[in-house]
């Protein structure tokens, strides 16, 4: 009984993992709502009483972003294949010493730090497998808070726009945020250069940083951006762009326990820090 | 169902029956900071009280919920136990050998030594805060403790107790101005402090939440388990607001050493930065 979901979601994981592997490239004809367009929803959205869009519901990710799974949601749905094609994967153009470390990682994926319960930093803790973990956001004229079900992760971004605090390194970095019309904008810094951004050894270091945009496009709808720059990894920023959908009222989220209930191990090789015997 | 626990279910009634009949416990018990009348801030929807901020137990409870002498650098605390009045947990005699059990290994056997998530009523009165986010219509608490967190679930719907979770599954309602709680499904893998209290997975709490000035929540506990305990009883500690400027919730995250035994490491702490640079000489050295 114990872990049940844990044991299922690792397990998911884990087909993800291969899914991934044999995935190709999956060009885009779905067309995303863009909050500059014209937007007869616009004036209808929820608001808070400061006037900003209300963000706060359950989301989930319906599609896009990394696309390294196709199986079901809570209520048996598939998101990802119901939602249409996501819009393409995000391009990446590594420094050459960078371009050598991605393929050592995506040859070692079971280094992945997700994959040993770490929290998974920023833009992945939103760039889960679509359809998958829901985010629970609640919000005050202060803050908006993300209650990530996925390695319950969670970040108290205040709307103060402040400053990032010196000495602090950490694996969802420092997030800082401000309203720009009806977009939340979000600083992310102060990384602590542990975290991968996928399970295919795509990755950053400590030089990371990260623009956030969460535009409500409709009641049930987030546009949620993301643009990564990293000096000393990548040649130009990377583009992260898909949308959350609102979850059903009748779901609730869940516990995510990965390290408390994690049996994964037991598929791994002991030479891949696993429990298992390598086969003859 | 067997035989034995349809006998322990009956005889925990009846110890719940004695305990009704009981008189109320002594005034002292009851007694918390501030009068009853305290009538706290609302949220925007002028009805909701406000219980936003981030909070912080007062007291040692953490090292052990009975009591305890103090010692290498932790103040000696009084039991937070009320009920029943002696402070002790009411163990069933064949329950209290796993306790000492657990005492004695408790150096390395305390769950929350592995970084797993703290359980409740554990959260609460940890030495570390938490911060409780809240709107008309949504309750949560984020706890610094390895990043865990409770969403609290409108009581209008059952529990989801088809699993045993760490922080267990949440339904909460109003009563006046207390947040009253109900907490079932959770695991019997965490302990309830330090020093080995433990409880099997017919744990369930009902926890109350009370302002008594702007800058103090009354928690209170109480706790039943049939399996473990003769009769119900409540702790109760008091959350004071941790007013510093900029105070917030930082990253508590986990670690291996070289032994592969995990360890809180502190986001302040340089030695807790991976910098490029290993991967960059092992990449020229490679060409």
């Amino acid at each position: 009984m114990r872990a049940i979901r844990s044991k299922q979601l690792r397990l998911a994981i884990v087909v993800a993992v291969w899914a991934a592997s044999i995935s190709v490239a999956i060009e885009s004809s779905f067309a995303q709502p863009s909050p500059a367009a014209a937007n007869p929803e616009k004036t209808t959205l929820p608001r808070l009483p400061d006037g900003h869009p209300d963000l706060q519901g359950l989301w989930m990710k319906s599609n896009g972003g990394f696309q390294g799974l196709f199986i079901g949601s809570l209520d048996g749905t598939n998101f990802a294949a119901g939602g249409g094609r996501g819009p393409p994967a995000p391009q990446y153009e590594y420094l050459p010493q960078a371009a050598a470390e991605k393929a050592y990682r995506q040859k070692h994926s079971y280094e992945d730090p997700e994959g040993r319960c770490h929290l998974p930093g920023v833009p992945r803790s939103l760039d889960q497998p679509a359809g998958l973990y829901p985010v629970q956001i609640i919000q005050d004229e202060s803050y908006v808070a993300l209650l990530h079900e996925a390695n319950h992760d969670v970040r108290i971004i205040p709307t103060d726009n402040s400053k990032h605090p010196r000495n602090y390194w950490a694996w969802d970095g420092d997030s800082r945020g401000r309203w720009e019309g009806d977009s939340f904008v979000v600083d992310v810094s102060n990384f602590n250069g542990r975290t991968w951004l996928d399970m295919q050894g795509n990755f950053v270091d400590e030089n990371e940083h990260v623009i956030e945009r969460f535009t409500l496009v409709d009641r049930d709808t987030i546009l949620y951006e993301a643009t990564v720059t990293d000096a000393t990894v990548f040649l130009k920023p990377i583009q992260f762009r898909f949308t959350l959908k609102r979850v059903p009222a009748e779901q609730q989220i869940l516990e995510y326990s990965c390290l408390e209930g994690e049996r994964s191990r037991q598929h791994f090789t002991e030479e891949d820090g696993g429990n298992k015997q390598r086969a003859k | 169902m067997s035989v034995l626990r349809i006998a322990r279910v009956a005889s925990y009634f009846l110890a719940l029956t004695a305990a009704c009949l009981m008189p109320a416990p002594p005034a002292s018990a009851q007694a918390t900071s501030g009068p009853a009348s305290f009538s706290p801030k609302r949220l925007w929807d002028g009805k909701t009280p406000d219980f936003r901020g981030i909070w912080q137990a007062q007291g040692t409870a953490y090292v052990n919920v009975e009591g305890h002498s103090g010692g290498k650098g932790v103040a000696a605390s009084s039991s937070i136990v009320v009920d029943p009045p002696d402070g002790k947990i009411p163990y069933r005699s064949d329950a209290l050998a796993k306790r000492d059990e657990n005492y004695r290994a408790r150096a390395t056997a305390d769950p929350a030594l592995k970084c797993y998530q703290p359980g409740v009523p554990r959260a609460t009165y940890l030495p570390s805060p938490l911060q409780i986010l809240q709107s008309p219509g949504n309750f949560a608490i984020a706890y610094q403790e390895n990043h865990s967190f409770r969403v609290f679930h409108p009581d209008d719907r059952p529990h989801f107790d088809a699993a045993d979770w760490w922080m267990g599954d949440t339904r909460y309602r109003w009563d006046g101005d207390t947040l009253v709680a109900d907490v079932a499904a959770l695991t019997d893998q965490v302990w309830l402090d330090q020093a080995g209290n433990y409880h099997s997975t017919d744990f369930h709490v009902v926890e109350r939440y009370r302002l008594t000035d702007a800058d103090t929540i009354v928690y209170e506990a109480r706790i039943e388990d049939p399996m473990v305990y003769s009769r119900p009883w409540t702790l109760r500690t008091n959350l004071k607001r941790v007013k510093a400027r900029n105070a917030r919730i930082i990253e508590d995250e986990c670690l291996d050493d070289e032994h592969g035994v995990r360890h809180h490491i502190s986001p302040y702490d340089r030695d807790n930065l991976l910098t490029g640079e290993a991967w960059r000489e092992k990449n020229v050295a490679s060409k």
